[in-house]
């Protein structure tokens, strides 16, 4: 990559160059990645909450869930700061560190040290007790991983309130650069998704919404009474969800359809969330959509 | 000098472009090595030498295929029930029970995750045994016996929808000695008698405390 040419050298920049670095070094609006820091934490701490009552019975000291990094359950490489705790008081006082800081992250009080320090601590939270996260905990990490690239205290924190600064914030390319591997990242759980899908039959005789809905235990919405009723109604939801996906991982990327596609976003992740029994999947799914749905 | 915050910038610029590709390198192979349709021995090689050594402690290693359902049995919800070997099943702790959420979603994935030890699967059968050592305070008892139990899932011309349960895994734990020791119940059973839309038992209610 030649980056004189892109900074106005003799030669022109070939297309792919140009895009790449259009895309990437664009210097971005912090103001959209405050509002995703903010959402961001808002959600890791109501998944911290579902953990708080039984982290005693999970990974204390004679839990359920030992504290071995070598447990046939672990991944290689797996690493947590929960292993390290022998007490109820110290796993109790790491996960109250972890709980503090989302919400400093969320206010923007010391961004720069939390907004690193809370994807670390929460994939030590993740690896502690792997088989307990489900997709809304794997998009959390992957939007936490990405504000700690980002100057998100830079708009809309406390930071900026201490500071006493009133012009607006500057767009970096930090910024962009986090918004762009947020985008990556939408296109790649997107995709993922819809391919393990297709490997499905229900998913293509349209009949995975009434399998998702019969889930009486998981589900949040009972859809079963309109999809007994009305296969139609059932078929719709299925190939509506399969084709919102394939769109959304396509659409994200033209100029011309990735506003709208991101707006669509914002309502029909939460939609597939509802659907899924995975509410809090969508809403990490529909944050992901706002830096682009607020693209001008 | 403008030459040379130029030159620091393109550097820097080609650095950045440096790491991006090798990332996103890492995103495609992590979602190719972590699919429920296995990967290659070439894939399964680069990743776990150059890209899970530090994908997999920053929780990244994701493979995001959420597939939501196919509508298998295994897709059904499951729920774990512990009770002291040979006691009383009104004193079993049943879980999520009546949780609600994300936390008894949590509790949801655990009992999933204890499913496979009915065929021997080696990190289920490990987890069964520290999950069942894991309840013997709360029951008083160093010999307990875990059922994971899993939902119908009923067809959708199936109506009244039935709400009984099957045995997917049973077993029974105990510390001898001080040794944990596994004993596998098999073969695994229905909870009760299949429902039919005539004659509705609401089973897993009634298990439900």
């Amino acid at each position: 990559m030649n980056g004189a040419s892109a900074t106005g050298g003799a030669e022109p920049p070939s297309t792919i160059e140009a895009t790449w670095n259009r895309f990437w070094f664009t210097p971005a609006d912090p103001g959209p990645l405050a509002i995703v820091r903010m959402l961001t934490a808002a959600v890791a701490l109501v998944l911290l909450a579902s953990y708080s009552a039984d982290l005693d019975a999970w990974f204390g000291p004679g839990g359920m869930i030992p504290a071995d990094p070598r447990a046939a359950w672990r991944a290689p490489f797996s690493w947590s700061l929960f292993d390290l705790t022998r007490s109820v008081g110290s796993l109790r006082l790491l996960f109250g560190i972890t709980a503090v800081a989302m919400a400093l992250l969320g206010v923007g009080l010391a961004t720069p040290v939390v907004s690193v320090a809370a994807p670390i601590l929460w994939a030590s939270l993740l690896h502690r007790g792997p088989m307990l996260a489900g997709p809304a905990d794997d998009c959390v990490a992957v939007l936490l991983w990405c504000l700690a690239i980002a100057p998100s205290g830079a708009a809309w924190s406390l930071d900026r309130w201490f500071t006493g600064r009133t012009a607006p914030p500057r767009p970096s390319v930090r910024g962009r650069i986090a918004r762009g591997l947020m985008q990556v990242h939408a296109t790649a759980i997107s995709l993922a998704t819809l391919l393990a899908q297709l490997k499905g039959d229900v998913w293509w005789d349209g009949t995975a919404a009434w399998w998702l809905a019969a889930r009486a235990d998981s589900r949040v919405v009972d859809l079963t009474s309109l999809f007994a009723r009305s296969e139609y109604a059932c078929n719709l939801v299925t190939h509506g969800i399969t084709a919102f996906e394939g769109l959304f991982a396509v659409g994200i990327w033209f100029t011309t359809t990735q506003m709208p596609v991101a707006r669509a976003g914002l309502v029909a992740w939460p939609f597939i969330g509802l659907c899924a029994g995975e509410p809090w999947w969508g809403v990490a799914m529909a944050i992901v959509c706002i830096p682009p749905a607020c693209s001008r | 000098m403008h030459g040379a915050a130029s030159g620091a910038g393109d550097a820097m610029r080609a650095a950045v472009t440096v790491a991006l590709g090798v990332y996103i390198v890492g995103l495609v192979l992590a979602v190719l090595g972590n699919g429920s349709s296995g990967a290659s021995a070439l894939v399964r090689t680069i990743k776990s030498r150059l890209y899970a050594p530090w994908l997999v402690p920053a929780w990244l290693d994701l493979g995001h295929d959420h597939h939501l359902t196919y509508g298998l049995p295994e897709d059904a919800d499951h729920t774990i029930e512990l009770r002291a070997t040979g006691g009383d099943a009104a004193a079993a702790l049943r879980l999520p029970g009546r949780l609600t959420g994300e936390r008894a979603a949590r509790w949801r994935r655990l009992a999933a995750a204890l499913a496979p030890a009915a065929v021997g699967d080696d990190p289920a059968v490990a987890l069964t045994a520290a999950v069942a050592a894991g309840g013997f305070d709360d029951l008083a008892t160093e010999d307990v016996t875990l059922r994971v139990l899993r939902r119908q899932l009923p067809d959708r011309r199936e109506l009244p929808l039935p709400t009984g349960s099957s045995v997917v895994t049973s077993a029974r734990v105990r510390r001898v000695g001080g040794e944990l020791q596994l004993i596998k119940a098999d073969p695994p059973g229905e909870v009760a008698p299949l429902v039919t839309p005539a004659t509705p038992r609401p089973i897993a209610d009634e298990a439900t405390p």
